[in-house]
């Protein structure tokens, strides 16, 4: 559970919360969460956890949440009603706390579900802690089972997650920047409400093959100048950006499966920044630090 | 080489007409070059900016059977410091013209221009005698006859309504959509018709540059006046254009029936501009003679989170007491309806989604809710001009007694919606000093709204409800996931 509602008092039985429809107080524990997941059937349901804000110097409460997290595992396990038809992913929990964290994965990966979740990550943390929890995380997991790392989202997380040993992510970011006015392309961010793009009458990024970028049969052939018509005034400038960046993201991860099938996921790396950056000296720190940490040098061209 | 002059006679074909030199309502084609033909009457559809609010292209090509757009200029025309040249007019497009491919409209469906939203928003500062005032997102500007016949050769689109010279009233509230140009001076009417009549003699005026170019179709504005103050301009247009005009747009239609007294004129296509709050206006609009409609009411009705429910002919069981023309979604008893929102529509929300996912979108104010609704929307009318089309075909035509069923059968007015609306824009709705916000705000300074209760219980002071009692929120819900999901995602301690 989240704490992005403040007002939530997390007790051993579960959350209580204020209704954020009507403030009337509600209760959910890790049966009532499995419950609720049971009956709406998902593929894969999450148990319910206890999550700090990463960056939280409170390490008592931490280790409580984090065992707590363990503790409704087990209720939530036993709570699973479909274990044959649907997954449950635990999720990881310690904070910053490599130690900590270490022990959670111990204890989760001994409960055996089917996937593994990273949690309470994405909570405005340095990014190399980030990174430093999840290669913490993953290398300690069993090789077959899927990893997913919540909450994350920028392409940038995304392809050094990969690297690290992260299978899978989620993220509002994608399409609530496309509400925005900003669009993702492989050069970076762009914000299409910029007035240098009002007379722009190219595809909102040149060679996308998204429907908005594409023309001819099934495409739309919208240009940057469109977009930027509309950004802030009606809603079809969100759906057109949306559709973009959501093609944006699951193309990156397909361009990802693919160089790892092939062998060449260190220069699918070398060539993203590149992408992005011009200059090698701008390249992200903790990036540059999190891939040589797994034997990737993004500062030299040795091992394209 | 003299381009071939646009004939409205050869792009509207009539199939069934009333009987004699009348004006009534009747069956045809209009083929368009190069755009899919519609059948008649019909409507098109009405666009924001450029876009069918809240349908992306694709899915106003896919989920709909419109066959053809109005936009608006003004739409298009705000600069700022940056932008000295609309967007629009500095987009070279050869093969599909610049107002077709910077709105990635469909290329089946046909453009209609107009200078003005439809409705519009009255501007305080008036028309002058070469110029109208028109309304951007940047504010009122002043757009001259010649500045227009420019745009338009820029824009190229496939019809095109001269410059008319009308007043718009000031709307009193935001659902209101019927807007009536009440210009009650016999003075100001006698102006509006001379200079309409000027403006569009000069429109078809051969460029200065003195180059060819093949203007689009056009179709001449017939003004919201009585017949008996612009019959001249009626006859002007009969005696000097009836050979340049593809068809007519409608801005009152109780012009029609005089039609008859200008033969000429009586075959070519009408589109109607005229507003019209209800379908029964929709049918009357029918009935006097317009062949396309543009229904003023769709985009707002969607934004209102209504569902319309009619259709034509009306059913026939007229013991079911008076129908309502809408459901409003916002409405709790769609909280755990898994039906579609009208049975047997098919529609993609219809046969894709239920009721209670699309009250929940509207609850949840994602924008998916406003989509589904315009889908349905446009498919009821597409339906409702399908079936007048089909009645005015029957043998005997039955189209008269539909009508009259019609206003039977179903509630006069559409329903109005309960809850909040997509943000509206200046140039949607101009609201004037003192006026209620639209929406309530999103959310306020937490805590200002002063329960004292509340407050006091969140900060653990006070302790109210049922635990004051005595009674304990139960620890463990003592309901199972069914009843749980009968109820709502989790339940509520009261």
């Amino acid at each position: 559970m989240v704490s992005l509602l403040t007002l939530a008092n997390i007790t051993e039985e579960g959350v209580r919360f204020l209704s954020p429809h009507d403030g009337t107080p509600m209760l959910l524990t890790p049966e009532h969460s499995i419950s609720l997941q049971n009956t709406i059937g998902s593929d894969i349901i999450m148990q319910l956890d206890d999550v700090l804000v990463t960056t939280s110097p409170d390490h008592k409460r931490m280790r409580e949440a984090m065992e707590r997290s363990v503790r409704w595992l087990d209720r939530c396990i036993a709570a699973h009603k479909n274990p044959d038809t649907q997954n449950l992913f635990c999720i990881i929990q310690g904070g910053l706390d490599t130690e900590m964290r270490k022990e959670c994965c111990k204890e989760m990966v001994a409960r055996d579900t089917p996937g593994i979740a990273i949690g309470g990550l994405s909570g405005g943390e340095a990014k190399d802690d980030f990174c430093r929890v999840v290669k913490t995380c993953t290398e300690l997991l069993p090789e077959l089972k899927p990893r997913y790392v919540m909450g994350i989202g920028y392409p940038e997380d995304l392809v050094v997650s990969v690297a690290l040993g992260a299978d899978m992510f989620d993220c509002v970011w994608p399409t609530r920047t496309a509400r925005f006015g900003s669009a993702i392309t492989k050069h970076g961010v762009i914000k299409i409400k910029s007035s240098e793009y009002a007379n722009d009458f190219g595809p909102i990024e040149e060679g996308c093959g998204c429907a908005c970028c594409t023309k001819g049969e099934g495409g739309l052939g919208i240009t940057r100048a469109f977009v930027h018509h509309n950004v802030a005034k009606e809603t079809i400038a969100a759906h057109l950006l949306t559709i973009h960046n959501v093609w944006y993201q699951l193309n990156l991860m397909k361009e990802a499966r693919d160089a790892i099938i092939a062998d060449e996921y260190p220069a699918f790396l070398h060539q993203f920044f590149a992408n992005i950056y011009s200059d090698k000296a701008d390249y992200p720190k903790w990036a540059v630090e999190a891939l040589r940490g797994v034997g990737v040098d993004l500062l030299s061209d040795s091992n394209i | 080489m003299v381009a071939p002059e646009p004939d409205g006679r050869a792009m509207f074909k009539i199939l069934k007409g009333v009987v004699g030199d009348g004006v009534g309502p009747r069956v045809g084609t209009l083929s368009l070059p190069k755009r899919r033909p519609i059948d008649t009457p019909n409507f098109i559809g009405v666009t924001a900016r450029g876009a069918i609010p809240h349908l992306t292209p694709d899915n106003v090509g896919k989920r709909s059977e419109l066959g053809g757009v109005y936009i608006a200029l003004e739409d298009f025309m705000e600069t700022t410091r940056k932008k000295t040249s609309p967007p629009l007019l500095e987009m070279n497009s050869e093969d599909i013209g610049p107002l077709h491919s910077f709105t990635a409209t469909p290329s089946h469906m046909f453009t209609v221009l107009g200078a003005r939203r439809h409705p519009a928003i009255n501007s305080p500062i008036g028309n002058a005698k070469d110029s109208i005032s028109i309304f951007t997102s940047t504010g009122f500007q002043k757009l001259t006859n010649e500045a227009y016949r420019q745009c338009v050769s820029k824009a190229r689109p496939d019809v095109v309504i001269p410059l008319a010279d009308m007043t718009y009233s000031q709307t009193t509230t935001f659902t209101e959509t019927k807007r009536r140009t009440n210009v009650t001076s016999s003075k100001r009417q006698l102006r509006m018709v001379e200079r309409t009549e000027d403006w569009l003699a000069e429109f078809f005026e051969p460029s200065e540059d003195g180059s060819e170019k093949a203007l689009p179709s056009v179709f001449a504005p017939l003004l919201p006046v009585s017949y008996a103050t612009q019959w001249e301009y009626f006859n002007q247009l009969e005696q000097d254009f009836s050979t340049k005009l593809s068809g007519l747009a409608v801005y009152d239609v109780d012009v029609l029936p005089d039609l008859s007294n200008h033969g000429p004129l009586v075959s070519l296509p009408r589109l109607s501009l005229d507003y019209t709050a209800t379908p029964q206006e929709v049918l009357r609009q029918v009935q006097l003679g317009v062949d396309i409609c543009t229904v003023s009411f769709l985009n707002g009705i969607s934004d209102a989170g209504i569902a319309l429910s009619f259709t034509f002919p009306p059913p026939s069981n007229s013991s079911a007491g008076i129908r309502p023309l809408g459901i409003n979604m916002w409405s709790p008893e769609h909280e755990v309806a898994v039906k579609p929102l009208v049975e047997g529509c098919k529609c993609y929300a219809c046969t894709k989604h239920h009721r209670a996912f699309l009250h929940h979108l509207l609850n949840a104010k994602e924008m998916l809710g406003w989509t589904l609704l315009q889908v349905h929307n446009y498919q009821v009318l597409s339906d409702f001009f399908a079936g007048i089309r089909a009645s005015l075909s029957a043998d005997p035509p039955a189209f008269e007694k539909g009508c009259d069923d019609f206003t039977k059968v179903y509630d006069s007015e559409l329903p109005t919606g309960t809850g909040t609306r997509p943000r509206a824009r200046g140039y949607h709705f101009k609201s004037r000093g003192g006026d209620d916000k639209i929406n309530r705000p999103a959310w306020e300074k937490y805590g200002t709204e002063s329960d004292p209760a509340l407050a006091g219980e969140m900060a653990g002071l006070a302790v109210t409800g049922p635990a004051a009692e005595g009674k304990e929120t139960p620890l463990v819900p003592d309901a199972d996931a069914a009843e749980l999901d009968r109820q709502g995602f989790a339940e509520i301690s009261k």
